[in-house]
């Protein structure tokens, strides 16, 4: 993978749209439809995800942003539509679940670390249990991963005794361990204190600058504007509108956009 | 709670104490005199609340007291009291009885010191020191007193064996301070040396058979097993396949020279199950049950939430219909027809049946407390197991099982001391239990309808005796898994 250097947008924004055009998609959802009993969560969404692309989703809650990414890993089945993650189409076949999870990290809100496992041991159960890594191996690669996040120095703590944003560092350490090919984040640091909002945004950028595939979904405006290649908003199971940052936050199109932005800026 | 992580177990340490109903400030101590007029005596409707209740209190305590130690006549349990424990156990083959005590307190002693030594090997693992709180010391004290209690019971009669059992329980204990210092890698083994010597022990009164050398060699064989495992975490396939292979080379070898050389050296004759009675028969049922219990209800509680249907509705049927009705019920199923569906050409002891329709009782109690510990768990661990790539079976076993027992401990030991309470119900079946035993002590001519009230207490404090202990150290357990570990 090559480092693209995000300090420049527009040349990263070419390079994304130039791996785009590649065809090259790591995520592809089509005509996706997601009901929850009577209430239709996802309507007709349609998105390519290329790879080393960062995307921020935003809107409203209750728009689907979330129900969308979820639709990635099958923590949500969809109903309708194609969902395939580098090559491989999620169906009712475990396997073909259990291979798209493992190319999958994603992180939560709630952090959900494992309570009763030590740091180092949320890290790499993930590596052991499913790459069949031996221990040795995997201690090291969970160290290096815990460095890449900065908490070395927790490895043999448990997750109580932790801050909710080196929990959240943890929880990205433990998705990397899996080395997977896109990192999925459901509101990452909408559970935090603001003061440790910022050391999990900065892993975060570490990662997107290392040319990992993303998808956000987060209320910080700031990292979209920074970080992201495109900006997915959602409004009402649909995709109202997708840019770049620069388009998006300066000069959105549609009425629905503007609204969401006039409120939140 | 912490707003961080709602899923992070309470931490009772740190959580705003109570509104405290006691008087404000921090606790006075005050001299006697001025202590009593504050507390009992500081306004007109206290002061009569303290004149009354001190003269029902002192009047109970002195028509008690009196009859305890003054009326009572405890004769019939004086003379009878190795009855009470072992029944009519052979008297010759009673030296098992102390072999069984004093093997059994050196696996407790040495059970608990591996206990002490996991949790510290835990906590500096974890960076954290481990201090052994003050609580558990006293505790411990407070259990090695208790158990004098009942080996005084168990070994009454004769000076000699109660001599023998009480150094036994020293021995124990000196044996727990030495498995506290146990060192990490080393814990598994000491566990299934505790493993091997409660079955020894328990062997060596039902006699040496076959499968006394095989549960013997299992417990060697698992040593090794955990001794080879890297402690304190699952390991991968690879290193389990090697593992087990050499786990299983030493179990047959272990079994081989058991079954075969064993034998040639020693007497392996034994007194059976029929011949069990007294105390020991209740103390050994709930034992059994208990063990045999805990995975049967486990596996229903898995069941009941599998998305097998089939699997579920059996499971939910089992546990609905165990749990409505009456335990003594299925102690008479027990008694007089279980060998109309079970065409055994060798029919099961009394006591064997029971302790069956015992266990299937309790399985689905437990089956329903591990299901609500189930619950408990947030979705988030299921669904962050799933999101890294864990089987569904993986993320059960590794994530949500170890979550989910933890919180049941309370409950789960109310429900085997219920288990222990209820063992008294073998006396309607006809096994001869104490309380059974207590009948026939008052069937002697000296003490026929003497001192029945007396008899009957002393059977109360035993099960009381056993039961508190229980009670102590599950909120010994529940302490320090909650605090410890986090």
């Amino acid at each position: 993978m090559t480092n693209t250097n995000r300090e420049n947008d527009d040349q990263a924004f070419a390079d994304a749209t130039a791996m785009r055009r590649s065809g090259e998609a790591m995520i592809e959802l089509e005509g996706v439809d997601k009901f929850f009993g009577d209430f239709q969560a996802l309507k007709n969404i349609n998105m390519r995800v290329a790879k080393q692309e960062v995307i921020v989703v935003i809107g409203p809650s209750g728009s689907g942003k979330s129900t969308m990414i979820r639709c990635i890993n099958r923590l949500e089945e969809h109903d309708r539509g194609r969902v395939v993650v580098d090559g491989i189409e999620l169906s009712d076949d475990i396997r073909n679940i259990q291979e798209v999870r493992r190319e999958t990290g994603m992180v939560f809100q709630q952090f959900n670390l494992f309570p009763h496992l030590t740091v180092l041991d949320n890290v790499t159960l993930g590596p052991r249990q499913v790459r069949n890594l031996p221990k040795k191996e995997a201690d090291d690669l969970a160290m290096e991963l815990l460095t890449r996040v900065q908490i070395p120095e927790q490895a043999r703590k448990y997750p109580g005794q932790l801050s909710g944003g080196q929990q959240q560092r943890v929880a990205i350490a433990r998705s990397l361990a899996m080395n997977p090919k896109v990192m999925l984040f459901d509101e990452p640091t909408s559970a935090l204190d603001p003061e440790m909002i910022k050391e999990v945004l900065d892993v975060m950028k570490e990662l997107a600058k290392s040319g990992m595939t993303m998808l956000v979904v987060t209320h910080e405006m700031g990292f979209a504007r920074e970080v992201a290649d495109r900006v997915v908003f959602m409004a009402d199971g649909e995709i109202v509108e997708v840019g770049t940052p620069e388009h998006f936050f300066t000069n959105p199109t549609e009425d629905r956009t503007k609204l969401f932005l006039s409120q939140i800026l | 709670m912490d707003p961080q992580n709602p899923y992070a177990p309470v931490d009772l340490g740190t959580e705003e104490p109570l509104p405290s109903l006691e008087p404000e400030g921090p606790r006075e101590h005050l001299p006697p005199g001025r202590w009593i007029r504050k507390r009992l005596f500081n306004n007109r409707y206290n002061s009569l609340l303290t004149i009354v209740l001190v003269t029902v209190l002192g009047f109970a305590t002195y028509r008690v007291g009196r009859f305890l130690f003054v009326t009572a006549r405890w004769d019939p349990v004086v003379t009878n009291l190795e009855n009470f424990m072992i029944g009519r156990f052979p008297r010759a083959e009673r030296w098992r009885v102390i072999a069984q005590v004093i093997l059994w307190a050196a696996t407790i002693g040495l059970g608990w010191g591996a206990a002490v030594a996991g949790a510290r090997f835990r906590a500096t693992q974890s960076g954290v020191e481990y201090l052994e709180d003050r609580s558990l010391a006293k505790l411990r004290r407070y259990w090695a007193l208790v158990a004098l209690v009942v080996v005084l019971l168990v070994t009454a009669g004769t000076l000699g064996p109660a001599v023998v059992a009480i150094c036994s329980v020293a021995a124990g204990a000196g044996l727990q301070k030495l498995g506290a210092r146990v060192p990490g890698r080393w814990i598994g083994a000491v566990w299934a040396l505790v493993g091997a010597l409660g079955v020894l022990g328990f062997q060596i009164v039902s006699g040496f058979d076959g499968l006394a050398w095989l549960w013997t060699a299992v417990f060697v064989a698992a040593g090794v097993n955990s001794m080879l495992s890297q402690r304190g975490f699952p390991d991968t396939r690879r290193e389990r396949q090697t593992r087990l292979a050499a786990a299983a080379a030493v179990f047959i070898a272990a079994y081989c020279i058991y079954a075969l050389l064993l034998p040639a050296l020693i007497e392996t004759e034994g007194v059976g199950w029929d011949n069990w009675e007294g105390f020991r028969v209740n103390l050994l049922a709930a034992a059994v049950a208990t063990v045999l219990a805990f995975p049967l209800g486990l596996l229903l509680a898995l069941a009941r939430r599998s998305g097998f249907p089939a699997l579920r509705i059996m499971a939910t049927a089992y546990i609905e219909l165990i749990r409505g009705v009456p335990l003594i019920t299925l102690l008479l199923m027990a008694q007089y027809f279980i060998g109309f569906f079970l065409n055994t050409s060798t029919p099961l002891s009394l006591v064997s049946r029971a302790l069956a329709a015992m266990t299937l009782f309790t399985a689905a109690y437990i089956a329903e407390i591990v299901r609500g510990g189930l619950q408990a768990v947030p979705n988030g661990q299921v669904e962050a197991g799933n999101a890294i790539g864990l089987s569904p079976w993986k993320t059960t076993r590794l994530i949500v099982l170890p979550q989910a027992l933890r919180a049941v401990i309370p409950a789960m030991v109310g429900q085997f001391i219920s288990l222990f309470k209820d063992t008294s119900l073998l006396y309607i079946i006809g096994v001869a239990e104490i309380l059974k035993i207590r009948e026939l002590v008052h069937a002697q001519p000296a003490f026929r309808g003497y001192g029945i009230a007396e008899t009957l207490i002393f059977v109360m404090f035993a099960f009381w005796a056993v039961s508190f202990t229980m009670s102590r150290e599950s909120q010994r357990l529940e302490r320090r898994l909650g605090v410890g570990e986090r």
